[in-house]
């Protein structure tokens, strides 16, 4: 009993980090930009593929790296190149219409269209057949008490956590962060602090696009089969993690994102799978229900 | 000249709110712009940091130079961080969700290793002892005035040579009134030069040592404050008789 309890929480932790990866994304750009950035799933989705191609390359540019360098060299090359790929969206989708002062609804409309045009853009360049995601270190099944685990479920778990320590610490101790909160709080007033406005929603993107790519090599490494559609319903997904922890706020996104990875895992020990996405939105459409504002989040003051 | 507003024309989409306005701070002064509600004096600050629309106009003729040099063009930011003018905004726009502290801090983001940080803090608490005391408070909880104290202070810790200051008594009771005045004028003994935006004409032509009179967009008077304070037309409309 005891065991299959940890299992399913241990399974749920593991599933749900991919949430709140992604979640992130989501709740860092709209704290400070109030923007929904609905290309961020596909953002995710790019980056694993980018991991695949960094991957690929190493393993025939440099034959015989063992498996662990070339992850090692895999994981930052994409969260960089990821960024980039969200810094570039920024620039080339978003900043113009921020200088024109665009209606909101003309940006969400434009972040939706990047994302098709990103999982549109990989079906024409790569085609639709699917990618396998190469293996690079061994699976190792471990079973303790009547639990097993991989290690690569344990690296997700562990990689999960040290991101939310680290963007805490960012945002709550670094001046960067600061001005991330100072934005959210009242933008007008942040130039005047010698702030230029650009670079900290620069570093938003970096910080949200370089998170995805983790999850995208993550994700890739734990399921391996690539299409262009796949960041389309986990991001979904995600962003909806992300409103019920309380968009804005990272605790929210780490906090919704499990909660979904646990009812996800739950309604699929109990139901037949097919159940499992109608329950979970369910549930989370009561608990917005009770906290409209999410889990963490407040009526209007601060985000971040 | 430190500061030259020559002729500006600004608008806020299709609505002109100043019409024409020219007028000089030199260095080390203390100068004040007095108008009612709506004259334009707010508008005046936004143009000259330089902060973009829709929260502030867009210059359509007339020029904004700080020593010499055109300075239409320049970011808002840089205003604070290269020409070092710093305004302390109508109705304080402190970042509620930090600390007094951070607030403080914050201000200094621009100024990576410059020893004048520590001095500058020090000199902000002592011209607001109250900030100390609660500086690591939310500044959301802070009175209207210690908010204000916030907002000054803040300028202050950019490093600024020129204080941009919009209606700084505003909301403020009499004693604490008196104290921010008593603060400003030390900071301009100490070579801070003041553009002071005020609806209480008569503190700020007590104040000052030029002033402007702003009416619907337009220059009406200027002049010494002691022959402001004098001139019959000011008295009977800016000073209550
Ligand atoms: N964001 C804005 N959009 C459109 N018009 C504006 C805007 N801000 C100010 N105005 C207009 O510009 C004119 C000048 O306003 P401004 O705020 O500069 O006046 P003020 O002298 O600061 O008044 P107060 O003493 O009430 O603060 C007013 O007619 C006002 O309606
Ligand atoms: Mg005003």
């Amino acid at each position: 009993m005891l065991s299959t309890i940890v299992q399913n929480l241990l399974n749920a932790l593991q599933w749900g980090s991919f949430y709140a990866l992604i979640a992130l994304g989501y709740s860092l750009v709209y704290g400070v930009l109030l923007l929904i950035n609905f290309a961020h799933g596909d953002v995710f989705m790019v980056g694993a593929y980018i991991g695949f191609f960094v991957a690929t390359f190493l393993l025939t540019q440099a034959a015989g790296l063992p498996g662990w360098v070339v992850l090692a060299v895999t994981i930052p090359a994409t969260m960089a190149l990821t960024a980039v790929v969200g810094v570039t969206l920024e620039r080339v989708a978003y900043r113009p219409l921020r200088r024109k002062g665009a209606n909101r609804l003309y940006v969400v409309i434009t972040a939706l269209m990047a994302g098709l045009i990103l999982e549109h853009g990989n079906l024409a360049l790569l085609g639709a057949s699917r990618k396998k995601f190469p293996e690079l270190i061994n699976e190792v099944v471990y079973t303790v008490g009547g639990v097993s685990f991989t290690n690569l479920k344990i690296a997700v778990i562990l990689a999960a956590f040290a991101v939310f320590v680290l963007l805490h610490f960012i945002v709550t101790r670094t001046k960067i962060g600061m001005a991330m909160r100072a934005i959210s709080y009242d933008k007008f007033a942040v130039p005047l602090m010698g702030i230029p406005i650009d670079t900290v929603i620069v570093f938003t993107f970096i910080l949200g696009s370089s998170m995805a790519g983790l999850a995208g090599v993550l994700f890739a490494m734990s399921y391996p089969v690539l299409e262009p559609y796949m960041g389309a319903l986990i991001g979904w997904k995600a962003f909806i993690a992300a409103v019920v922890g309380g968009i804005g706020d990272i605790r929210g996104a780490f906090v919704g994102g499990f909660l979904l990875g646990a009812v996800e895992i739950l309604v699929v020990a109990f139901f037949p799978s097919t159940f499992r996405d109608l329950i979970a939105f369910t549930v989370l459409l009561v608990i917005l229900s009770f906290k409209p504002t999410g889990l963490f989040g407040v009526a209007k003051t601060t985000k971040i | 000249m430190l500061l030259e507003i020559e002729n500006l024309v600004v608008r806020y989409g299709s609505i002109e709110a100043l019409h024409g306005v020219s007028f000089t701070v030199d260095e080390g002064e203390v100068v004040t712009l007095i108008g009612a509600n709506g004259a334009g004096k707010t508008t005046t600050l936004l143009s000259i940091c330089r902060l973009p629309p829709p929260e502030a106009p867009r210059v359509a003729e007339g020029d904004i130079r700080f020593a010499g040099r055109s300075i239409l063009a320049v970011e808002p930011h840089d205003v604070v961080r290269a020409l070092k003018m710093a305004l302390v905004p109508e109705g304080r726009r402190i970042f509620g969700n930090l600390t007094v502290e951070e607030n403080l801090e914050l201000a200094t983001y621009a100024r990576r290793g410059d020893p004048g940080v520590v001095k500058d803090l020090e000199r902000v608490f002592q011209l607001f002892p109250r900030l100390r005391e609660r500086r690591r408070q939310r500044s959301e909880s802070l009175s209207g005035g210690e908010q204000q104290m916030l907002a000054v202070g803040r300028a202050l810790m950019t490093g600024c040579r020129v204080l941009l200051l919009d209606e700084p008594s505003m909301g403020l009771a009499p004693v604490l009134k008196y104290e921010m005045f008593r603060a400003l004028k030390r900071l301009n003994q100490e070579g801070v030069t003041i553009l002071l935006v005020e609806q209480n004409a008569a503190l700020a032509l007590k104040f000052a040592h030029r002033g402007y009179v702003l009416d619907t967009g337009r220059i009406v008077a200027e002049g010494p404050t002691d022959h402001l304070l004098s001139n019959e037309e000011v008295k009977r409309a800016y000073l209550g008789g």
